[in-house]
C-alpha cells in the first residue's frame, strides 16, 4: 500500500498523481483526495513524498520490500560478544 | 471503437521518453532550431532511471585524467564499458566534460565538493572515472531547460509505434492518452524521432517474484522504443548479453556503488580482493566486477554475502547516507530507519537481482542514428553503448543535433498519418482489448512472459539450443492466446498489456539473438557450447526485420 495520503493535508491540488512514474493513482478528479488505486505499482521512488507541496503523503514499504540484516561481525568483536 | 484523436501534433523532431536522454536529446533539437514536442508516458519531471537522481556521472576532464586513451582504458574496463562500440565510447568521452558544466550551469549540482571530484566505483590505485554529483533536482532542471527553449512535452503519453513511408524513412508515431480513464490515440507527424525509452525492465523475475515492480530499475520502462524501433526496420544489437543486477537484498536499489563499504560472507570473510578499509574515496567494487557473486554464494552454500559499512568512519557513514539522497535512494533509506537497521553496526544482505537488459537494444552510429532514415536513438534503449546516466545525457545531446540536422535537410513532411495502415491496425487491436469481456488481466501476460524468459533464456539456469528454441515457440503460443484474451477496463490496464505485448516481443528477439550465439560469454551460458570461442570476440549479434520476419547477423564491432 505504498503512498499513503493524509486527508487532513492533503490540498487536492493532485501533482502526486501527475508526476507519479508508475501511474499508481491513475486519473484523479479535480477537487479530491487522490486513490492509490495500484499500490503494488509503486516502485517506492518517493516522488510523491518528496513533491507533496503540504507534506501529506508518507511511504509504507510492504512486506516484500523488507531487507535482511545482522549485527556486523566486527561490531560483536568490538563489542566483547 | 477507440477514438483517435482529431488533433495531429506536427513537428521536425519527435523525442520519445522524457528521461535524461530524451530531455537533452530535445534541448539540443530546439537549440539546432527545429520545432520539438517530447512524448512521455508519466511525466518528465520524474521519470525514468534519473527520477530521484543519480551520483556517478561518467566524466573525461583532460586537466583531471591525462590522454584520452588512458582514460578509454579505465572507461572499457568498468560495468559500463563492455559490448559498446569504440567509436561511439570515444565521441562519449570527448564530450561528457561540455555536458556536466552545463548541467552546472543549469543548477545541477556537479561540484557538491567545491571542485571535480571522482568517487567510486573505483578500483585502488587506478584512475577514478566517476565524477560525484548531486543529481536529486535533474529531472527537474532538464524540463525547465527543455520548456525555456520551446520544446513541448506532452506527458501520459507512451508512444507504441513509429511510422514509415513506403521508402522506410520516419513520418510519424502513434502513441496513447492515457490521462483519462478512458483512452484514445493521439497521431505525430514529425520528420525524425528519437527514441530513449530505457531499458527493458519486468521482463524477467524481480528478486521477489510476487512483487513484479520491485525491481532496480523504473518498471514503466519496458522497452517499447526498442520493439518499436526494431518494426520500423532498425537494427537491435547484443540483446542476447544479459547483464546481471545486484543490491540490497529484497528491496531492489540501484546504486551499489554509492554503498562504502566491504562485501562480507556472515563470518566476516571479504569476498572480494579490492578493499580491507573502505572510505568514500574507494568502496569495494567486487559487486562491479562480479554481479552473480551473491547468487554464486547462496547457491553452494557459502553465502550469504553481506554489505558491511560497519568499520567506516562517521564522517563517510554521513557521507554515505548523503550520497543516498543524491542517487535517488531516499526510500532506501527510509526503508533502512523505519526496519531499525543502523549501518554503523548491521550489515545488510545483497542478492542478485536476475538479468537485466541494460545498454541492450537498438543499434546506432556515433551520431545517434538507427539504420532506418530519421530515427535516432539515446539512452538505456541503446544496445551498442553504455554509459549510464552520463551516456544518456551525452549520446541524447548527440542524438537530438543529429536529428534535428535531419528534419532541417529533409523534405516538407505532408505524409497522411491518419491513413497510416498500422494507424487502423493498431486501433482494432487497442480497441478489441478494451472491449473484452471476461478476459485476462495483462498482469497473467506479463508474469507467464516473465516465467518463460526466467525458465528457457534466463541467466540462473543455462541456456542451449533446444531450451532457446522451445521458449521461442512457447512465446509465440503465449501470444496468439494473449491476443485472443487479454482484456482492459481503463487507460491505465492497456498501457500495462501494450507494455506485456511488447515485452513477449522483446523475449522472442531475446531468444533469436542467444540461439545464434553458440558459445559461453558473460552471463551467456550454454550448456550446448560450454566454451568461449575466440572468433567471436567483438563479434555482436544483431536482429533485424526483413520482410516481416526477423533475421539474425554478425557484425564486428567498431
Amino acid at each position: 500500500m505504498p503512498p499513503v495520503i493524509n486527508p487532513k493535508k492533503c490540498v487536492a491540488c493532485g501533482k502526486c498523481a501527475l508526476i507519479c512514474c508508475m501511474d499508481v493513482f491513475g486519473p484523479t478528479e479535480p477537487k479530491t483526495v487522490p486513490l492509490v488505486r495500484y499500490p503494488e505499482e509503486c516502485w517506492h521512488c518517493r516522488a510523491c513524498v518528496m513533491d507533496c507541496p503540504t507534506g501529506a503523503i508518507e511511504m509504507r514499504y510492504p512486506l516484500t520490500h523488507t531487507l535482511l540484516f545482522r549485527d556486523a561481525p566486527g561490531t560483536l568483536k568490538k563489542e566483547g560478544m | 471503437m477507440l477514438e483517435l484523436q482529431k488533433e495531429i501534433r506536427s513537428c521536425d523532431v519527435l523525442v520519445v521518453g522524457g528521461g535524461i536522454a530524451g530531455l537533452m536529446a530535445a534541448i539540443a533539437a530546439a537549440e539546432g532550431g527545429a520545432k520539438v514536442i517530447v512524448a512521455e508516458k508519466a511525466h518528465s519531471l520524474r521519470s525514468g532511471d534519473g527520477v530521484g537522481g543519480n551520483d556517478h556521472f561518467i566524466c573525461y576532464i583532460p586537466q583531471v585524467h591525462g590522454s584520452l586513451e588512458d582514460f578509454m582504458k579505465e572507461f572499457k574496463a568498468s560495468q559500463s564499458g563492455k559490448f559498446s562500440d569504440d567509436c561511439i565510447q570515444r565521441v562519449f568521452a570527448q564530450r561528457s566534460f561540455e555536458i556536466v558544466q552545463d548541467w552546472l550551469k543549469w543548477g545541477i549540482d556537479m561540484k557538491p565538493h567545491g571542485d571535480w571530484t571522482f568517487l567510486g566505483h573505483a578500483f585502488p590505485g587506478r584512475m577514478r572515472i566517476h565524477l560525484k554529483y548531486d543529481g536529486k533536482n535533474q529531472k527537474a532542471v532538464l524540463t525547465r531547460e527543455a520548456q525555456k527553449r520551446g520544446v513541448v512535452i506532452e506527458n501520459k503519453t507512451p508512444i507504441t509505434e513509429f511510422l514509415t513511408d513506403d521508402s522506410g524513412k520516419i513520418v510519424g508515431a502513434l502513441g496513447v492518452d492515457v490521462s483519462k480513464e478512458t483512452p484514445s490515440l493521439k497521431l505525430f507527424r514529425a520528420k525524425s524521432v528519437v527514441t530513449a525509452t530505457g531499458s527493458v525492465n519486468r521482463l524477467y523475475p524481480g528478486i521477489v517474484p510476487g512483487a513484479m515492480f520491485n525491481v532496480p530499475g523504473c518498471p514503466a520502462n519496458t522497452g517499447l522504443g526498442m520493439t518499436a524501433a526494431y518494426r520500423a526496420g532498425a537494427s537491435i544489437v547484443n540483446i542476447e548479453m544479459a547483464g546481471a543486477s545486484a543490491g540490497p537484498k529484497y528491496f531492489a536499489r540501484a546504486g551499489k556503488g554509492t554503498w562504502i563499504g566491504v562485501l562480507r560472507t556472515s563470518d566476516g570473510k571479504s569476498v572480494g580482493p579490492f578493499v580491507t578499509q573502505p572510505t568514500k574515496e574507494l568502496g569495494d567494487i567486487t559487486s562491479d566486477v562480479w554481479p552473480t557473486v551473491f547468487t554464486e554464494k547462496a547457491r553452494d552454500g557459502s553465502g550469504p554475502v553481506y554489505m558491511d559499512c560497519s568499520g567506516i568512519s562517521q564522517e563517510d557513514y554521513e557521507y554515505m547516507l548523503w550520497a543516498f539522497t543524491c542517487e535517488g535512494d531516499t526510500s532506501l533509506v527510509e526503508a533502512m530507519e523505519q526496519q531499525g537497521i543502523d549501518l554503523r553496526r548491521h550489515m545488510v544482505e545483497f542478492g542478485g537481482y536476475g538479468a537485466t537488459q541494460l545498454d541492450r537494444g537498438v543499434q546506432i552510429d556515433e551520431h545517434g542514428a538507427t539504420d532506418v532514415p530519421g530515427l535516432f536513438a539515446a539512452g538505456d534503449e541503446v544496445g551498442n553503448f553504455g554509459g549510464h546516466v552520463a551516456g544518456a545525457a551525452t549520446m541524447g545531446r548527440i542524438a537530438g543535433e543529429s536529428a534535428a540536422r535531419y528534419a532541417k535537410a529533409a523534405e516538407e513532411n505532408n505524409y497522411p498519418v491518419e491513413q497510416h495502415p498500422v494507424v487502423a491496425e493498431r486501433l482494432t487491436f487497442y480497441s478489441s482489448l478494451m472491449e473484452r469481456e471476461n478476459g485476462s488481466n495483462w498482469k497473467e501476460l506479463n508474469l507467464t512472459v516473465q516465467q518463460l524468459m526466467e525458465e528457457y533464456a534466463g541467466i540462473n539456469h543455462v541456456r542451449s539450443g533446444t531450451m532457446l528454441s522451445a521458449g521461442y515457440k512457447y512465446l509465440g503460443d503465449l501470444r496468439e492466446r494473449a491476443l485472443n484474451e487479454v482484456a482492459c477496463a481503463n487507460s491505465h490496464e492497456l498501457m500495462r498489456a501494450l507494455e506485456s505485448f511488447e515485452l513477449l516481443e522483446a523475449g522472442r528477439l531475446i531468444c533469436l539473438a542467444a540461439l545464434e550465439r553458440k558459445e559461453t560469454r558473460a552471463n551467456h551460458k550454454r550448456s550446448d557450447y560450454p566454451f568461449t570461442n575466440p572468433l567471436l570476440n567483438d563479434m555482436f549479434v544483431m536482429v533485424k526485420q526483413v520482410d516481416g520476419k526477423p533475421t539474425v547477423s554478425w557484425r564486428h564491432s567498431r
